[in-house]
């Protein structure tokens, strides 16, 4: 459950925004999540919904989730398969097993709405 | 910089992320007073800044930091018992443990005569570049410990948190042991992205468990083609030279300016 470490790092960044643009209550939050970034969806929303109930800034917010694609690379015949998905098992295309992931491994605060 | 020594860690309270605040998207709705403020900021950011903070600080003492991950009871203290012993003498080593309560693992290295701290998260599932900011501090002022030549960082146990964190580690090192089966690797995946090597563990159990090595290895290394792969029992010595070579050529490395 890093997830709830993750989230509190996220309010802490809310709160500054906010404090920033003299606004006080977040209406909604844009997040990236990549499927390769080790963050659960659930998890983090789930985090995002209890901590968000205990926070005057942030109560009622909506969280918004984008999920990016990774672009794999098979090593075998250089077909590149792009998902927001999960890892492909193997190549579609030769079966080779071993695929380079690029991309979606990261967390991103992408856009807060507030008042 | 860090209050504390100077180091070059961002002090505790400093506004150490640098989200890019772009303020020319932000408008107001037509029917409320509402404001859209484009952040895109990496909630990494803040983590990782005081990682390579770390690694730089391990840089300057000279010291290159492993991050043993896996899960509970893989033998991760174990195999540092062994290894302070083999290495007694040799190599200058402090430990910095990780775990969610107690103090026992630093008491079991500190019976091996080398400078340690305990790390109690107090609940978190993971170390964090704070916490090992906070403990490498600690660490520098037990006996033994203003110098070390090799940094081990026994992460919280536990497979899946402690991999999305950077610690400033030189090396991660992701150990798995026999009883747990060969399929953590596929199970697992950012444990065995993120490290460069994998460790087998508790190989003397082999004849008891089925654990095909191979496999293991196979799913591991098609994940991460780079994963430099050693099997080993602290309790027979079997494997242990290739660990303790490995550990060898990462000091005399970092001596030679070959690691950053």
């Amino acid at each position: 459950m890093h997830e709830i470490s993750l989230v509190q790092n996220l309010v802490q960044q809310l709160k500054e925004l906010a404090a920033e643009n003299q606004a006080t209550k977040i209406l909604r939050v844009t997040m990236e999540i990549g499927p390769l970034c080790g963050v659960v969806v659930d998890s983090f929303r789930f985090g995002f919904d209890i901590i968000s109930s205990e926070e005057e800034l942030l109560r009622g917010a909506e969280l918004l989730i984008d999920i990016p694609t990774v672009r794999y690379t098979c090593t075998g015949c250089g077909k590149v398969i792009v998902t927001a998905g999960p890892r492909p098992d193997c190549c579609p295309a030769c079966q080779e097993l071993t695929l380079f992931p690029e991309g979606g491994d990261d967390l991103i605060l992408l856009q807060v709405e507030m008042e | 910089m860090c209050d504390t020594c100077g180091c070059p860690s961002p002090s505790d309270h400093s506004h150490d992320h640098d989200h890019d605040h772009r303020h020319d998207h932000s408008h107001k709705s037509g029917h409320s007073h509402s404001k859209t403020v484009d952040v895109h900021a990496s909630l990494f950011a803040a983590n990782d800044a005081l990682a390579k903070a770390n690694r730089e600080h391990f840089n300057e003492v000279g010291a290159v930091a492993l991050n043993l991950i896996s899960s509970p009871g893989s033998g991760k203290t174990t195999l540092l018992e062994q290894t302070i012993d083999a290495l007694k003498g040799e190599i200058r080593i402090g430990v910095i443990e990780g775990d969610i309560e107690t103090e026992r693992d630093a008491l079991r290295i500190r019976a091996k005569g080398v400078p340690v701290i305990q790390l109690t998260t107090g609940g978190a599932c993971h170390l964090d570049a704070a916490m090992t900011h906070k403990g490498f501090h600690r660490l520098q002022k037990e006996p033994g410990g203003e110098n070390i030549d090799l940094l081990f960082i026994e992460n919280v146990g536990n497979l899946v948190c402690p991999a999305t964190f950077d610690l400033g580690e030189h090396e991660r090192v992701v150990l798995v042991s026999v009883p747990e089966g060969p399929d953590k690797p596929a199970k697992y995946p950012k444990a065995f992205t993120s490290s460069h090597t994998f460790l087998v563990t508790k190989t003397d159990l082999l004849p008891y468990f089925d654990f095909p090595v191979p496999e293991a290895v196979g799913d591991a290394l098609r994940l991460n083609p780079q994963l430099r792969t050693m099997s080993l029992s602290s309790k027979t010595g079997d494997g242990m030279e290739t660990w303790l070579k490995y550990l060898r050529e990462l000091v005399a490395n970092k001596k030679a300016g070959k690691l950053k």
